[in-house]
């Protein structure tokens, strides 16, 4: 495991700077020391193993080169309506750090594995989102432009009793590097009968890699929504999940990508169900191209006292070409009988009937095709609440379409 | 209906597979694994140079490699101490390689066979049938219009004798190599009997061969070798039931199965478990299948402490099929982690996997499957089924499908779903007239019908008993 | 001649305290055809699921008595006079259907790998043992019966377990299907599975014909029948009456099946209770003047 480790670059000074520049209080600088020191006993993140293959190799990458700690550059939005707080980190800090305290590393431990370790002892930028009881809020916006070879970013969104928000993500890169990292953390504590919506839209460089981990909890009746799009990135390892920790709690998680030329997508989507009468609906569509290689799991653990459960999942994959590959493995976890839970996986080309008909009608064969990647996309574009982000993933398959030949 | 139906209806079912016999060994190894024991089993068999050496290999390989632990989720094993179980026992019997006639058996092993209907069966619905006891097989005879026909179907020790060359090339070589996992290099090391099954090129063998694997010792492991080899054409069917008495100590069972499917050729191969739950069933089972030919797998795994299977189709030839049924029943301390393997090498070639599992008072099942489209592999399609019902939350029921597509020209499907018996499908069947046992049996009959439609009636009924018998948990 | 009481029938669903039924009086006697109408919502559906024993209600109040005479199950069963009035709230549903009680679902539950022959024959000779042991005192034999668990194709079921064979099953089963006019492939298909709609219904009606009910009650048989089906539908109902004396409680929304099955008594349902009573015609007035109109007569409000 210690073959990709950069701890030896890696100082204290380094990680006390950057807690200092932020103005952290003692606890959270802590918290950073304890996640560098774990570094040398953790291990990389889980990734799928059958006999004699690894889907996704992430120890071929070399940390010691992409960690740049103390040079993190960016460009940053950040803003919501004013009944929202939506807070850059510091100001955070300052503002709001007893519910930093509370929630911070409560939901994502610092220490899960090396990446999320490495991820809190080093992350220079972050967004706060706290919604008050009763609010509703919609258009909170995060943009964050990468512009340095490195950048570890934080978010925590805690939602009041009886609130409702929608928050937009985006991930792009600025000034592109040969080789740039992304790493990202997002913590989501939905309070009782609150509503958390959370699209995220990754469109960083293809030189880039990422690694990022996005998870909520949810107390009774509350509810969180995660849309999930890839389409950035030459290696992406990425997890959305929900923890249904409350009675009668709720989430979907909607995903969508698109790999080509050499992409490589590890997309873990997960649910686990903690409490009764909970429902999860998971659906993931994407295309590969090129020689593109797109890796998924789906889990839908469901524990012992998880009575009355709903579980569902879906995951469609179309491959483009020949080359790329598409891998999957859908998983059923499942303790409580009193459950009702399926999934399926699909993985296929564009239908020759499909195309035939369309070109008979005197379509273009490329249009055709073109028409037909962009209608696969329909059934996860549909469930997308947010307009904008619906829009932006539909311009950009048909921008990523009419680039192929 | 048929005398040995009568005769399974006078014994008791549950009576059947739950006597013990006193234990009479000819030769018995020591516990453990050493050289010095495959060294024992080797000379007991009088076996070639050749055998001995691969057996060595083996044992270097296991002695290699460590206990699989990794798997997300897998039965666990500590309790399994392989130093603690005894590899080989040779039972007392007066000729060696098997008897061709029940009454020459001594009486507790002739008695054994009886009680498990394996004579009236070979009377009424198979081709052949082998018959082993501990270490040994004791029982062999095939019908001789089969014999006449070029069909070979002896125990795997005899195999080794007589044919040395078609074992010599397929042994444990391109199929199950003993690297292939710990319990395969165990097995490469001390395995012992089995049967050994050819049929030349056109032969088809219309009705089952069958071996039944007893284990009656105590803290005994069973390492029986099945190496079957249909040329173009042919046709076979082969169906092997298991059982054991239990004891307070681990019994292991870990056979390996080979099977070569030729061009055309179409290889059955049926296995009903009843293994006492204190054994652990750890097999690797494997067939490469040539262009147009067709493996099926049809597993039931009702007994054992913990059973790891997944019997793998390797499609090597064009047009190559596979199909793979399944069921898994797990009472209370049970872990039945079984699935498939398929592995489409070549273009036009199919699978099909349809798993059913049941999990009770705190049973675990999983489905653990695999299914590999290789580049190139065009116009290759796989489906795959998985229905779980569960009876209650104590118990676990888990699905873990793998899929690695590396062409493009495919149809993938998988689906899974997971639940419990529906109060509403009990409340129709009961407004019927029916009780709310009989309710639930009916339903579960049901759900697993699509399996037992596939196995030869005696078969079929079998399974029925026994999770009949499950159901009332009063077995084990 | 047997009859069904309900008395001041209550019920409300078992998790919740929502009411559905809040006093129930009626009674159906053999050979006699009711139809309970209504409209959605107002308690049909729930008074014939509570008559059969459906786990998800409970009864709050009142209760549903069956009386049966000496001969109801013919000459072999001899009703003592302390076996004539069950009260069967105290009774699972199978023992209920021992008694003679049949259930039509509106939406009869599909059960893969379960053959309809299997299913019938294990449902008949269920009830005939069922029916031993409620008059009779036998203990049902349990302990053989686990043993001798399938001994044919688990397609077809025991061969030689209960009353009825499989060689005389086979020939009750194919003369009730062609009176119902249904293809005898029917048979050997699994119970629901991949049934259209309108089969369903058939199905329903097929089995009841089969199980011989002294009080059958349909819900809403004819909702998803074209009008062939509704004729054999309702052939087989009508033939249930005059063939084997069975009373059927029938219920429906609409008028149509009832110029098939004429009914000799109309109940209307509002709210949980019968709200009005009369004989075919109140059908016919109903279906010109709406359930408002009842509701109007009734408490002086529409």
């Amino acid at each position: 495991m210690s073959t990709t480790q950069v701890h030896a670059n890696l100082t204290d000074e380094q990680v006390r700077e950057i807690s200092g520049n932020l103005d952290e209080p003692e606890w959270l600088l802590e918290t950073r020391l304890e996640a560098l020191e774990a570094l040398e006993e953790l291990d990389m993140p889980d990734v799928i193993r059958t006999p004699g293959r690894d889907w996704t190799n992430l120890h071929e990458l070399d940390f010691e080169s992409l960690v740049d700690p103390l040079n993190a550059a960016e460009n940053k939005d950040q803003v919501g309506p004013d009944e929202v707080d939506v807070l850059p980190w510091a100001e955070a800090v300052d503002e709001h750090e007893e519910l930093l305290k509370e929630h911070f590393g409560s939901i994502v431990d610092p220490q899960e594995n090396y990446l999320t370790a490495l991820s809190t002892a080093l992350f220079s930028t972050g967004t706060v989102v706290y919604v008050p009881e009763g609010v509703d809020a919609e258009d909170v916006t995060i943009r964050t432009e990468q512009n340095s070879r490195s950048l570890f970013n934080y978010t925590l969104v805690v939602t009041e009793e009886s609130s409702s928000v929608t928050i937009l993500e985006r991930q792009s890169t600025g000034e592109e590097q040969a080789e740039q990292y992304y790493s990202g953390i997002v913590e989501i504590a939905a309070g009782e009968n609150s509503y958390v919506q959370y699209g995220s839209l990754q469109n960083l460089s293809e030189d880039a890699y990422n690694f990022t981990v996005k998870r909520g909890v949810t107390d009774t009746y509350a509810t969180i929504d995660w849309i999930e799009g890839n389409l950035g990135t030459q290696l992406t390892k990425t997890e959305v999940s929900t923890e249904l920790n409350g009675d009668s709690s709720e989430t979907q998680i909607v995903g969508a990508f698109y790999g080509h030329n050499d992409q490589h997508f590890d997309l873990d989507v997960k649910v686990w169900h903690r409490a009764e009468h909970t429902t999860a609906d998971l659906v993931t569509r994407g295309v590969t191209d090129d020689v593109a290689r797109s890796v998924y799991e789906g889990v839908q653990d469901v524990g012992r006292d998880a009575w009355d459960t709903s579980s569902y999942q879906r995951e469609n994959t179309l491959m483009l070409s020949d080359e790329s590959e598409a891998d999957a493995s859908p998983k059923l976890i499942i303790n409580n009988h009193d459950t009702e839970a399926s999934h399926s996986a699909t993985v296929g080309q564009i239908d020759a009937e499909d195309l035939l008909y369309m070109t008979s009608r005197g379509v273009d064969p490329r249009s055709a095709r073109n028409m037909l990647v962009e209608g696969f996309f329909v059934p996860v574009l549909e469930e997308v609440d947010v307009d904008e982000l619906r829009e932006d993933l539909e311009d950009l398959v048909a921008a990523r379409l009419r680039q192929r030949t | 209906m048929s005398s040995e139906q009568d005769h399974l209806k006078e014994t008791d079912t549950e009576a059947r597979f739950e006597f013990k016999k006193e234990e009479r060994s000819a030769v018995k190894s020591d516990k453990g694994l050493t050289e010095e024991v495959v060294r024992l089993i080797s000379e007991d068999k009088d076996e070639p140079e050749w055998m001995l050496e691969r057996r060595l290999r083996a044992l270097k390989q296991y002695q290699n490699m460590p206990m699989p632990t990794d798997w997300p989720g897998q039965p666990d094993l500590t309790e399994l101490d392989i130093e603690e179980i005894v590899p080989y026992i040779r039972p007392d019997v007066d000729k060696r390689e098997g008897v061709d006639d029940w009454t020459e058996l001594p009486d507790e092993i002739k008695d054994t066979f009886d009680k498990l209907g394996i004579p009236e069966a070979e009377k009424n619905a198979l081709s052949g049938v082998g018959a082993q006891y501990e270490s040994e097989v004791v029982y062999q005879n095939m019908q001789e219009q089969w014999e006449e026909k070029g069909v070979i179907f002896m125990n795997m020790d005899r195999a080794v004798q007589e044919h040395p060359e078609i074992v010599k090339e397929h042994f444990m070589t391109t199929c199950v190599p003993p690297s292939d996992n710990k319990f395969a290099a165990l097995h490469g090391a001390v395995w012992s009997g089995g049967s050994f099954v050819y049929v030349p090129e056109g032969v088809t063998v219309n009705m089952p061969v069958q071996a039944y694997f007893r284990m009656n010792s105590e803290g005994m492991g069973q390492f029986e070798h099945t190496l079957i080899v249909a040329e173009e054409g042919s046709e076979v069917h082969y169906i092997e039931g298991c059982s054991a008495p239990k004891y307070g100590t681990h019994n292991l069972h870990s056979g390996g199965v080979e099977v070569f499917v030729g061009e055309d050729a179409h290889v059955q191969y049926s296995t009903v478990q009843n293994w006492s739950k204190n054994t652990f069933n750890l097999n690797t089972k494997r067939a490469i299948v040539e262009a147009n030919g067709t493996m099926e797998w049809v597993s039931g795994s009702m007994g054992s402490k913990a059973t790891m299977l997944y019997p793998c189709s390797i499609l090597k030839g064009r047009g190559a099929t596979d199909t793979h049924i399944t069921i898994a029943f797990a009472g209370e301390g049970q872990d039945i982690d079984t699935g498939a393997k398929v592995y489409h090498n070549a273009p036009e070639t199919s699978s099909t996997i349809e798993s059913k599992s049941i999990s009770k008072d705190g049973g675990r099942t999983n489905y653990r499957g695999l299914v590999h489209i290789a580049d190139g592999a065009e116009n290759s399609s796989t489906a795959v089924e998985c229905d779980a019902l569960m009876f209650d939350n104590e118990s676990t029921s888990d699905t873990m499908p793998y899929m690695e597509i590396e062409e493009s020209k495919v149809d993938v499907a998988h689906e899974a779903t997971v639940g419990k018996i529906g109060d509403e499908d009990i409340f129709y069947l009961q407004s019927r007239g029916l009780d709310d046992d009989d309710a639930k049996k009916m339903i579960v009959a049901g759900f697993i019908e699509p399996i037992t439609e596939e196995l030869p009636i005696e078969y079929a009924v079998e399974l029925n008993r026994l999770i009949e018998l499950e159901m009332e948990g009063s077995l084990g | 001649m047997a009859r069904l009481e309900l008395n001041n029938l209550h019920a409300e669903v078992a998790e919740g305290d929502e009411k559905i039924l809040e006093g129930v009086n009626l009674e159906v006697e053999s050979g006699e055809i009711h139809a309970l109408m209504g409209p959605n919502g107002s308690g049909k559906s729930t008074t014939a699921k509570v008559i059969a024993g459906h786990p998800a209600y409970e009864v709050t109040d009142g209760e549903v008595l069956l009386h049966l005479e000496e001969d109801e199950f013919g000459e072999e069963i001899e009703i003592d006079e302390d076996q004539r009035t069950w009260n069967l709230l105290d009774l699972e549903p199978n023992e209920r259907a021992a008694l003679g009680i049949f259930l039509g679902f509106q939406y009869p539950a599909e059960i893969d790998g379960v053959t309809m022959t299997n299913f019938l024959r294990t449902a008949l000779n269920a009830k005939i043992e069922e029916r031993e042991e409620l008059f009779e005192g036998e203990e049902g034999d349990d302990e053989d019966e686990a043993d001798e668990g399938f001994e044919t194709s688990p397609m077809e079921g025991p061969a030689d377990e209960g009353e009825v064979g499989v060689a005389e099953f086979q020939e009750i089963l194919q003369e009730k299907m062609e009176a119902l006019d249904m293809d005898e492939r029917f048979a050997q298909r699994y119970l629901n599975a991949g049934f259209s709609g309108g089969e369903k219904k058939q199905n329903e009606v097929l089995q009841a014909a089969i199980l011989e009910p002294s009080i059958a009650v349909l819900d809403e048989i004819d909702s998803g029948l074209d009008i062939d089906r509704l004729q054999d539908v309702s052939a087989g109902i009508n033939a249930l009456r005059d063939e084997q004396g069975t009373g059927i409680l029938q219920i429906t929304h609409y008028q149509r099946i009832l110029d098939y099955v004429e009914p000799d008594h109309v109940h209307v349902m509002l709210d949980g209770q019968i709200a009005k009573s009369g004989d075919a015609s109140l059908a016919a007035e109903l279906e010109d003047k709406g359930y408002d109109w009842v509701r109007e007569e009734v408490y002086g409000t529409a």
